[in-house]
């Protein structure tokens, strides 16, 4: 089998070593005998997003966020239809901002996003920084939390859509109701940099399995050997747990 | 001064002094608390003192090299006669600054020296420069750094750029050419020297890095590039306005890069012999002989001032031990980890490596940077890698994904069991390398000297 991931603007949204998540996409389904081919798709580049299993989308500074978004809207619909057939796609930080209504500047200048999720950002003066664990709402994974670190001034407020989860330590979407991310469909938006995969491999393999099973019909994945994945993960959920 | 700022400025000075008397006493080293303490009472205190200086002030910023820049630049400047007021210690923050001049003042507030050479971070240069009236600044690049202390870098670059246009508009500004985010500061400025590295058999015409500063900082264009040296470093130009590396003044040329024997080059005219490894290296010596010549240094006390200079504690130092060497070097950020990891690679032997990943405030809290790091070199090179420091599990699963073996990777987190693990590994034909992050590399150059006696004298 084959899979095809979209990694969206990596010469503009390449913050915080975020490339380590497609790194981490491409060795774990290399392992089990499943090749990932990566296209990185820039500013107008033609792409159909019903070609692809999985999207990533990350962060980046404002300046560049701004030079992509023209660019971004114009595959709005095309992207949203895909994810309403189930395409996967992980937004981080930036990426999951844009998929929501609009960013507010602490200017109170609107940016518009693209609509797609039910979710809108205020920028801040502070800088939510630090260490963050959560703990997944309702997914079907192995083990219930994620770890990584957040960095963001945006404080995202969701309409209705669901968090990805609820945060134990940190601050979330918005350091006030508890909530960090969004779920939905096969769309996963965060503010978890780290990056994330590398120490979440169960949650790798979530957005592994959700595309085997979109392209086969069948989502088991062969286990891999992950001692050392689990030593880095389970070292900063205690250490945040103390 | 009015008689009362008089009396104010004294008294900031004796208690400051005499804060630092007490905590030399009291066994600390006092780089910190005397300046802070004497700045509350007299904010400008260092204006007075710098005020004095017969030959005035120079600044060096920038993110990396910055230290190995200024005491190449501070051994310079002193064979070549001057007295210099300079924060030797790394201790960049403005308190730190501070108690250098207080400790190059008299009791009766006279500076007793006649130039101050200040290494200044980037955050701090924006509290300095209303300060101190620099009449040369040097700026040595602009990389990702700490971001969770400062922003974001095109942030900390306009941050820089603007505090230097308002407050030293008639500085002479000595600026790298070859990097696009330092030489867009001299379209801002009246006097500006380039320096910077002409082509040569280490540039390459592509860069899997990740790199700065892609897009003009002028109009948005992406940069195209002729070559590059490191990171973004390299000749470029913008292809949709008229925006390029401009032509450098002060050149390196002639680069030769001998791993444990040196570096040569030549700097204009001049030959230059460094005992240190890396090709950045060349940077800060090009950097720092750039400044020197512009104040008219002859070149030969340049030359013998770099061949004289010994790396610096944690930077590609030496540790003999048994038959063969442990290289000792500090990393940082990933283009500082990369230029080492060019380094090791151009060993061709096998690499035995101990890396020590902290994560406290000084050396970063977000360890995310790893990943930005070309660890897939090392693949089939590396024997065997030790992983240690609070985030030992964290760096050897980067290793992995890197297409490391997991069965050469050891996590032990304590600094000490880690040096056992490597001692008990090495062997004659290893090439071997401890690269700790900065709260780790004390501890760890302690354990080493404590193992055998290392060869420079730093």
């Amino acid at each position: 089998m084959r899979l095809k991931i979209c990694h969206l603007y990596p010469d503009l949204m390449d913050l915080y070593g975020d490339r380590g998540n497609i790194t981490t996409l491409v060795k774990r389904s290399g392992w089990r005998g499943i090749e990932a081919e990566v296209s990185k798709i820039s500013l107008g580049q033609a792409v159909d997003f019903r070609d692809w299993d999985i999207v990533f989308l990350g962060g980046g500074s404002d300046r560049e966020q701004g030079l992509l978004f023209a660019d971004l809207c114009k595959r709005r619909d095309n992207l949203s239809a895909a994810i309403e057939d189930g395409l996967v796609l992980l937004g981080i930080c930036g990426g999951l901002q844009l998929l929501g209504k609009y960013y507010q500047t602490s200017q109170g200048e609107k940016i518009p996003g693209l609509e797609i999720l039910d979710l809108w950002t205020l920028g801040g003066t502070k800088r939510l920084i630090g260490n963050v664990c959560i703990e997944l709402n309702d997914l079907q994974v192995q083990f219930p939390t994620l770890v990584g670190f957040e960095n963001h001034s945006g404080q995202t407020f969701l309409g209705q859509v669901q968090p990805l989860g609820k945060v134990i330590k940190g601050y979330g979407n918005n350091g006030q109701d508890g909530g960090e991310g969004v779920q939905y469909k096969n769309v996963y938006g965060t503010y978890l940099h780290g990056p994330l995969l590398p120490k979440n491999p169960h949650f790798a393999d979530l957005l592994l399995s959700k595309a085997v099973e979109r392209r086969s019909g069948n989502s088991n994945l062969r286990k891999l050997d992950d001692t050392l994945e689990l030593a880095a993960h389970n070292y900063m959920l205690n250490r945040l747990k103390q | 001064m009015h008689l009362g700022s008089k009396l104010r400025f004294i008294l900031a000075l004796w208690l400051g002094k005499i804060v630092f008397i007490l905590s030399r006493m009291a066994g600390k080293q006092g780089t910190t608390l005397p300046g802070s303490i004497a700045m509350k009472l007299c904010p400008d205190l260092i204006a007075h003192l710098a005020g004095q200086l017969a030959h005035g002030t120079i600044i060096v910023t920038g993110t990396n090299g910055k230290t190995t820049t200024s005491n190449m630049l501070a051994s310079i400047l002193r064979k070549a006669g001057y007295r210099l007021t300079f924060n030797q210690a790394g201790s960049n923050l403005i308190t730190g600054i501070t108690t250098v001049f207080l400790n190059s003042s008299n009791w009766l507030g006279r500076i007793q020296t006649d130039l101050a050479l200040l290494e200044v971070d980037e955050a701090t240069i924006v509290k300095i420069a209303p300060l101190i009236k620099a009449h040369t600044v040097l700026v040595t690049n602009f990389f990702r750094d700490q971001l969770d202390r400062y922003g974001e870098l095109d942030k900390t670059v306009g941050m820089v750029r603007d505090s230097i246009a308002r407050h030293l508009p008639e500085a002479t500004m000595i600026l790298n050419a070859d990097d696009p985010l330092v030489a867009q500061m001299g379209k801002r400025m009246k006097n500006v020297v380039y320096y910077g590295v002409a082509s040569n058999k280490y540039s390459s015409f592509t860069s899997e890095q990740a790199r700065e500063a892609k897009f003009c900082s002028f109009c948005g264009g992406e940069y195209e590039y002729q070559l590059y040296h490191y990171g973004q470093l390299g000749i470029y130009a913008c292809p949709n306005c008229d925006f390029k590396r401009p032509e450098p003044q002060i050149l390196a040329t002639d680069i030769n890069l001998k791993g444990i024997d040196g570096i040569e080059f030549k700097l204009g005219d001049t030959n230059i012999e460094l005992k240190h490894q890396g090709f950045y290296n060349v940077y800060n010596a090009l950097a720092a002989g750039a400044v020197a010549i512009n104040l008219q240094v002859d070149p030969r006390v340049i030359s013998q001032a770099l061949a004289e200079f010994a790396p610096q504690a944690g930077r590609m130092e030496q540790f003999a031990y048994a038959n063969s060497q442990i290289t000792l070097s500090l990393v940082k950020n990933p283009t500082g980890f990369n230029e080492v990891i060019r380094a090791m690679v151009q060993t061709d032997r096998a690499l035995g490596l101990l890396i020590a990943i902290n994560d406290n405030a000084a050396d970063g809290r977000d360890i995310s940077w790893l990943w930005d790091v070309d660890f897939e070199k090392l693949v089939g090179q590396a024997e065997w890698v030790v992983c240690s420091g609070s985030r030992a599990e964290d760096m050897a699963v980067r290793l992995k994904y890197a297409g490391l073996q997991s069965s050469i990777l050891i996590i032990e987190k304590d600094l000490s069991g880690a040096l056992e693990e490597v001692l008990e590994r090495m062997q004659a034909e290893h090439a071997v390398y401890v690269l700790p992050t900065y709260t780790a590399l004390f501890p760890i150059r302690d354990l080493l000297s404590k193992v055998r006696s290392h060869v420079y004298a730093s």
